[in-house]
């Protein structure tokens, strides 16, 4: 009754699906991110410096403001800063923590400062800023 | 003179298979290897960390910009008076959880001041977003 439509020999062009997928490639490459982030919990501290403790059983790190990190006023690299926190430890776990950050000090020291402390398996971490570091 | 016998033409579909072939793998490799994330207003290059606590899914993120200033969403404020803007939106919507996301040369006064502000509005813990450091 009706004509059978002649099959289309060959394959259709490839040119709109290469457009499609270079386009899908694209968007790919351009929306993705490779970047691994990590998270680090943080107790948040009292409004007040004054209600840190201050006896034998802290250590305190200094953040200062020229970008230099010190414990207990002496001056350490960043990357020795765990090592560091974990000799002026010692065996005594039962110790207070204690990071102050002075008016300049960048965000990284803190960062740095933090994970050395947790790491150090210090009984509790504070954290204050401060104008100028009594020195 | 020596004649060489000429390649006949080839057919074009022939040459385009092979890109297309590699074209289709760089795209399942993005498909695969990448994460989608949302984009930020605000670009910040996060301080380098080693501990990774995990915390995934935190509903409410804020940033800290190099020069101290605080995003929530599309508002921006000093980090003094962010406390008082962070609390009205963790009430609106009804959660105790923030991430925080510091540039790393921001100042750790301006951190410090957030957190404080979060203390007030109720907040504990925060979690602070680092990158992997090499």
């Amino acid at each position: 009754m009706f004509d059978e439509p002649t099959r289309k020999r060959g394959m259709a062009s490839l040119t709109p699906l290469i457009d499609v997928v270079f386009l899908l490639l694209i968007f790919f490459m351009l929306t993705t991110s490779f970047l691994q982030t990590q998270s680090l919990s943080v107790v948040t501290p009292a409004p007040s410096a004054a209600d840190l403790p201050k006896d034998a059983r802290v250590v305190e790190i200094w953040l200062n403001g020229d970008g230099s990190i010190a414990i207990d006023g002496k001056p350490i690299e960043r990357a020795a800063l765990t090592q560091g926190l974990n000799a002026a430890i010692g065996e005594r776990k039962d110790i207070t923590v204690t990071i102050l950050a002075e008016r300049g000090s960048r965000t990284q020291a803190l960062v740095a400062a933090v994970e050395a402390a947790r790491q150090s398996g210090a009984k509790s971490v504070g954290t204050a800023r401060v104008e100028k570091i009594a020195k | 003179m020596i004649e060489f016998d000429e390649e006949p033409p080839r057919r074009q579909f022939e040459t385009l298979v092979p890109l297309i072939n590699v074209v289709f793998l760089l795209l399942i490799f993005f498909l695969l290897a990448g994460t989608m994330t949302p984009a930020e207003n605000v670009a910040v290059s996060l301080p380098e960390g080693t501990l990774n606590d995990r915390e995934q899914d935190v509903p409410t993120t804020l940033i800290v910009e190099a020069d101290g200033f605080v995003w929530l969403g599309e508002r921006v404020m000093d980090a003094k008076l962010s406390g008082a803007m962070v609390e009205k939106h963790l009430k609106d919507t009804n959660t105790k959880r923030v991430a925080i996301k510091a540039d790393a040369d921001a100042p750790a006064e301006a951190v410090l001041q957030l957190m404080e502000g979060l203390r007030e509005a109720g907040v504990e813990q925060v979690t602070i977003m680092t990158e992997r450091g090499s």
